[in-house]
């Protein structure tokens, strides 16, 4: 790379994760923004992952306003009725949001219960960005043929042929950048589907940043598809759907 | 100088190409590895003595490649055999250290198998490096406390087991802790060594299937002092393989 890119992070996470005891502290996302070099991104919180949706999307949104960041709602997806009320509540506010993220994961919800599915269809009739954690080769069949805009969050390159040949078929599938740590997993989805299927995601400050954006800046994508996955994808999926 | 205690050859059954020596060869000139220390992955993952043997035909591409004999737990005396045939004459030279895979080889880190392929390596004087993910990187320090000379090196630092590593290093000064995971968690390197003596952990990438920015960042970011840098990645392996 010759020029500094914008970098921008689709996936931070602010308050505490119960599974390792560990915290996301804002202070400490904007520390390792800063000697990383990354200007901003898409902030969700984990109290609204793991305890109560509500108060931790207005936790997340009061973190992403204080700082500049984007913020991204989670919907429960063990509780499809009180997130089809967070939904509304959220889509009616001053400044609705482009994105959700869903957790099937951590909330123990497989993609192939009622819930998910039904949460899925609401955000897809909202024209919303789908920020997806989860193994792709589960959770991607079940975002399928509904021309949903998804960003998996959690692909790993063990699984990068997974999400190729769904991607092949789904132009809204992208996937974070985050555990394509092969030599050649960022080439391989640039080359078979496109760098605007690249988004930079780096789940600061629980991942180890620094990996993350080495791997983009190091790699052998053209300057022009280093800029686009690490900025432009998620610039653009944030933009209101057509 | 930078030292790669943890790196293999050969091609992966996953989506990627990275069959070629060459792939291991554009890694080292583009990061500035000065010594790579390999294991052949068609030795870890189907037929040791075979992957030892063809990754022996590799070596010579490079002067900056060194091998790490594997030993299968379950094929004890061809490993017995290779180590005979590997470091006869200046084998030394080229292999200096061997590699067990607790996964692959389907034998618990707890078993009677893996304690006899750790006593079959240091009885040849080896420094082994072992596959350890969870709590595994507490039980190969008992195993390596059991094995009088055994000098053992948790590969992945456990992975997500990262947090037990001051507990296994209190447990035999003879295992060093290499750090290399695919989806490494944040500040992992600094949270250790401000709790173990820097002599006791060494670098390493995991190339050709991880790329080696990884372990790099992840380094970085740690923020070392001079000489943690120094210690980290380069002098443990030097002094631990003899290179």
């Amino acid at each position: 790379m010759t020029d500094s890119p914008l970098l921008l992070d689709c996936d931070i996470l602010v308050g505490h994760d119960v599974t390792t005891g560990r915290w996301g502290r804002p202070e400490n996302v904007a520390k390792v923004f800063a000697e990383s070099g990354i200007s901003g991104g898409v902030v969700s919180g984990l109290r609204a992952v793991h305890f109560d949706v509500p108060s931790g999307n207005n936790e997340a949104r009061q973190v992403a306003d204080g700082n500049g960041w984007t913020t991204c709602p989670v919907l429960d997806l063990r509780d499809p009725l009180g997130a089809e009320k967070e939904l509304e509540r959220q889509l009616a506010s001053d400044t609705p949001p482009r994105a959700i993220r869903l957790a099937p994961t951590s909330q123990s919800v497989e993609p192939t219960y009622p819930a998910f599915g039904h949460v899925v269809q609401l955000l897809v009739n909202a024209g919303l960005t789908i920020f997806a954690e989860g193994d792709v080769r589960k959770v991607g069949p079940a975002l399928r043929g509904l021309g949903a805009r998804v960003v998996f969050l959690d692909t790993h390159f063990y699984y990068l042929g997974d999400f190729v040949v769904l991607a092949r078929s789904e132009p809204g599938f992208h996937t974070s950048t985050r555990m394509l740590t092969g030599p050649d997993s960022l080439e391989i989805v640039a080359a078979e589907v496109g760098a605007e299927r690249l988004v930079l995601g780096c789940r600061t400050p629980f991942h180890e940043t620094r990996s993350v954006i080495r791997r983009l800046l190091s790699s052998k994508l053209s300057p022009d598809e280093i800029a686009q996955a690490g900025s432009r994808s998620l610039t653009t999926l944030l933009e209101p759907a057509c | 100088m930078l030292i790669d205690v943890h790196a293999h050859w050969g091609p992966w059954f996953f989506s990627m190409d990275v069959a070629s020596i060459d792939a291991n060869i554009d890694g080292l000139d583009r990061f500035g590895i000065d010594l790579q220390l390999v294991s052949a992955i068609e030795a870890i993952v189907y037929d040791a003595p075979l992957g030892n043997r063809s990754l022996a035909k590799q070596l010579p591409a490079d002067p900056r490649l060194r091998g790490m004999i594997v030993v299968d737990p379950r094929r004890l005396d061809e490993a017995r055999a290779d180590l005979d045939e590997l470091l006869a004459g200046d084998g030394r030279t080229r292999w200096v250290g061997a590699k067990i895979h607790t996964e692959y080889s389907r034998t618990p880190m707890t078993s009677p198998a893996m304690q006899a392929a750790i006593e079959l390596t240091t009885e040849y004087g080896l420094p082994t490096l072992v596959h350890t993910w969870g709590d595994t990187v507490v039980d190969l320090a008992d195993v390596a406390v059991r094995i009088p000379d055994a000098r053992v090196i948790a590969g992945h630092m456990g992975a997500n087991g990262w947090p037990r590593v001051p507990e296994a290093a209190d447990r035999t000064d003879r295992i060093w802790f290499e750090p290399c995971w695919s989806a490494p968690e944040a500040n992992r390197i600094r949270w250790i060594l401000d709790r173990i003596d820097p002599g006791r952990m060494m670098f390493g990438t995991d190339a050709t299937l991880i790329d080696p920015s990884i372990a790099l960042g992840a380094l970085e970011a740690a923020d070392l002092t001079p000489d943690e840098h120094e210690a980290v990645t380069h002098r443990n392996a030097t002094a631990l393989f003899s290179l």
